[in-house]
């Protein structure tokens, strides 16, 4: 279950950045942003179905990732992002062998549509469209140990954001997620209490919705979120039994996240979460620090280095 | 790239929305088994050599209606009424059920064995210890969890076996009555009736398909009494199916009912009741059976690793009486001992297993999960099952036949668990990972025993009968059966002495199934 919501995680919550697919936050033309981050997700509870509950022969199961990920801004209204987490998973007491590898590359365009002055601030409105696919052979198969679904995405989000001119910002935003089918190691499974005879699984769509309220400064930003996702159909984990693809997995969780521009280059990150409620996930709480680093491809931007738009 | 508006980017939105929106959220469509038309009737089919004793007395039939008869007739008319109320679901149905009536039943077999295939979790007892609870099916409460049975392999293969035994003895019976009474079928009896699946020139008294409903339902009845609901109304369904379908009229089936049931019940009376099964799970004989392995010097010897310890699988489970053997054959075909623990032929092993662990290849995880075959699936029998059916299918077996082949494969695959079961106990030799839990695993490690391995016995049993059925196909049956065995050193849950040994035993096992099969009258 942890996979989905890894995913999901590197896709949202990962959010932190000052570059994320679904923040308020635009990279100015000419200017690409290097981000590297390392994150730890950790759970022991998970939900099976929606009965919290816990497996002594499991243990806690961890996940961690690093990741970079460039943004790049085309024109002052047009981004493109691409990213690629590397992932390993390990549990407390389980036999079963950590996996690893390199999980799902990720491309989104990032478009502000409008923007406008008012009540002391900006008013901007973005729409992100993205795709990802898995860029090697993992297993889907070993849940809740694999490292992803090995489902190809495509995503579409809006953004709304107010930050006013002292620095304090709002940030709102939902999309949609499709999500292909995957393909197993084994050729039979079983989907809503009925026995399939195919190595193909169907993988729930996803709606995720996202708030945030922080505080920007040229040498800092500080913000805190809330955000949700859920599957749109999919079965439960059965009684006492590993999660699958098939799974609606579902989850809130909140988060504070913290950013220090220690040149006009290089800014230091840090975020934690906390999943609050959930379905067929963990329990998780994640831990998340990394750096980025600014540069210049086109020289015409450089009197807007460091500066967050 | 300034000039790039929002109408372009929306338009290149909208084609990956519709792109994906054609992902299918539905699982693929299930085993075809489309009707045909059988080539060969099988006439002789009632002289084949049951497993049972059957008492004649208790299987005659009442000599039908003759074609012309008033009473006959009446049949017809409510048979063209029935068919012509039928509706466009109850003709997808007839159709579903007129492929292969026994393989249907089959594939709710495997539906069942896959759900019941859970493994009892844990509860915390009133002083917040761990402890598991007890398997027994409270009638009053049967949906509670762990449900019961709890369908690992050995249990599995028996039902399997169990199911396909009654449904041939069934089958053999009916073509005893049929050839005796030689009831055409309706639509040879009255042209103004077309069946909705191919015809043939069966006699139709009793309805084959009847007798293996009835069949079926018993046994599935007594192995999962939570189904009784379910397969009762399965039974039902398949029964009409057959008047959707323009193919029996009613007496044809209700003295199939009857006929199937009465066999059903002889082999649940007179085997299921009386093979030991109820005794496997005697955990009160472990030590007894520890004891007796320190006695012949197996000292070190296998421990559960689950938390909390968990009793092993049916320990006693090699007591149970096989089909196609005596008792006294298990210990002459028992794999010789394995290496022990320390020695320099068990580290060796354990060696190519480390290697496995530390570096598991992509293709080696595949193959392990691909016959993991572990909890919530079908098991090992089922996974054969289903290639067995598979096989059936594609060779367009008639229903006779086709529970004679399901017969031979499945009693093997049970004798060659109860035999793997007692060579395990015999031997009670550690898992891998507890000779050294530095060893990770890439499936559930079973709790039992390592030697021999389950897998390899089971599937090279399979692979030998249905060799011998289908010997076009037999080097890619004996490859699945080694690449099976495979599996279970590559995941580093067994030894590879413990694949390659069973899968010379299983191979022992399947023969006496072959020398059966040669016996039966049927070639």
């Amino acid at each position: 279950m942890r996979h989905f919501y890894l995913s999901m995680f590197l896709l949202l919550s990962g959010t932190a950045l000052a570059q994320s697919p679904n923040d308020g936050i635009m990279m100015p033309q000419g200017q690409l942003c290097i981000l590297g981050q390392y994150s730890n997700s950790k759970w022991e509870d998970y939900w099976q179905g929606e009965t919290k509950r816990s497996n002594i022969n499991l243990g806690s199961l961890t996940t961690q990732s690093a990741m970079l990920m460039g943004n790049y801004g085309i024109t002052k209204n047009l981004n493109v992002m691409l990213g690629l987490p590397y992932v390993w998973t390990s549990a407390s007491v389980s036999y079963i062998t950590p996996q690893k590898g390199i999980q799902d590359l990720m491309v989104f365009l990032k478009y502000q549509a409008f923007e406008m002055e008012g009540l002391g601030g900006a008013f901007k409105l973005q729409a992100t469209g993205g795709l990802s696919t898995p860029a090697s052979n993992y297993t889907p198969d070993l849940l809740p140990f694999s490292i992803g679904l090995h489902s190809k995405t495509a995503s579409l989000r809006a953004i709304l954001n107010y930050t006013a001119n002292f620095g304090l910002y709002v940030t709102a935003q939902g999309g949609h997620t499709w999500r292909s089918n995957t393909t197993l190691d084994h050729n039979s499974y079983i989907f809503n209490n009925e026995l399939i005879y195919s190595d193909e699984m169907p993988v729930p769509n996803v709606f995720d919705y996202s708030a945030r309220l922080g505080f920007i400064k040229p040498r800092y930003q500080a913000e805190v979120w809330y955000e949700s996702f859920t599957g749109l159909s999919g079965d439960d984990i059965r009684y006492n039994e590993a999660p699958q693809a098939s799974n609606k997995m579902a989850a809130a969780q909140a988060g504070v996240f913290a950013k220090y521009f220690v040149t006009k280059r290089l800014g230091i990150f840090a975020a934690v979460s906390q999943v609050l409620s959930g379905r067929n996930v963990g329990e998780a709480l994640t831990w998340t620090a990394g750096a980025t680093y600014f540069l210049d491809i086109n020289k015409k931007g450089t009197e807007e280095v460091g500066k967050q738009d | 790239m300034k000039k790039i508006n929002i109408s372009y980017l929306l338009a290149i939105s909208l084609g990956l929305m519709f792109a994906f929106s054609q992902c299918d959220k539905t699982p693929p469509e299930n085993l075809p088994y489309d009707p045909y038309a059988e080539t060969s009737l099988d006439a002789n089919g009632g002289n084949w050599k049951t497993y049972l004793t059957i008492d004649s007395n208790k299987t005659a039939v009442p000599t039908p209606d003759a074609a012309g008869s008033a009473a006959y007739l009446t049949e017809l008319g409510n048979l063209k009424s029935k068919m012509a109320a039928a509706t466009a679901e109850e003709k997808d149905l007839a159709v579903w059920w007129g492929g292969n009536g026994v393989l249907r039943w089959h594939e709710i077999a495997r539906e069942l064995a896959a759900t019941y295939n859970v493994p009892p979790n844990y509860v915390y007892d009133t002083t917040g210890n761990p402890v598991y609870p007890a398997l027994v099916f409270d009638p009053a409460n049967p949906d509670k969890y762990p449900r019961v049975p709890f369908a690992n392999p050995p249990v599995a293969s028996r039902m399997f076996a169990l199911l396909a035994v009654a449904q041939y003895d069934a089958l053999v019976t009916c073509w005893k009555r049929k050839f005796q009474h030689n009831r055409l079928a309706p639509y040879k009896n009255a042209t103004d009736i077309q069946p909705i699946i191919p015809a043939n020139d069966l006699p139709s008294y009793p309805s084959e398909d009847a007798v293996v409903a009835a069949a079926s339902r018993e046994i599935l009845k007594f192995i999962f009494p939570r189904e009784v609901a379910n397969v009762t109304a399965k039974a039902e369904e398949h029964k009409n199916s057959r008047l959707w379908a323009g193919a029996n009229v009613q007496s044809d089936l209700s003295v199939g009912d009857s006929l199937g049931r009465v066999i059903a019940l002889n082999v649940i009376n007179e085997w299921a009741k009386k093979d030991k099964m109820g005794a496997a799970n005697n955990q009160a004989g472990l030590q007894a059976q520890r004891d007796s392995a320190t006695a012949r010097g197996f000292t070190t010897q296998w421990h559960s690793l689950d938390i909390p310890v968990r009793p092993p699988m049916l320990p006693a489970f090699g007591n149970v009486k096989p089909w196609n053997f005596t008792d006294a054959t298990k210990a002459t075909i028992r794999p010789a001992a394995p290496p022990k623990p320390g020695t320099a032929e068990f580290e060796a092993a354990l060696e190519e297993l480390r290697g496995y662990s530390k570096n598991r290849t992509r293709e080696q995880q595949r193959i392990t999960t691909f016959w993991s075959d572990g909890a919530g699936t079908y098991t090992p029998p089922g996974h054969w099952s289903r290639r067995a059916s598979n096989l059936i299918y594609d060779n367009q077996f008639n229903e006779i036949r086709s529970a004679r082949a399901m017969a031979l494969v499945n009693t093997a695959m049970e004798d060659a668990g109860i035999v793997c079961w007692e060579a395990i106990f015999y031997y009670l030799l550690p898992r891998p990972t507890e000779a050294d839990p530095s060893i990770t695993t890439g499936t559930g490690i079973p709790n039992f025993p390592a030697y021999a391995s389950g897998h390899s016995t089971f599937s090279s049993a399979a692979a030998e009968v249905l060799s011998y059925l289908f010997p076009s196909h037999e080097t890619e049956l004996r490859g699945w059966a080694q690449e099976a065995a495979d599996s279970r050193v590559y995941g580093c849950i067994h030894y590879r002495f413990d694949s390659e040994n069973g899968l010379v035993h299983g191979k022992k096992v399947g023969e006496f199934a072959v020398t059966r099969g040669r016996n039966d009258g049927s070639e």
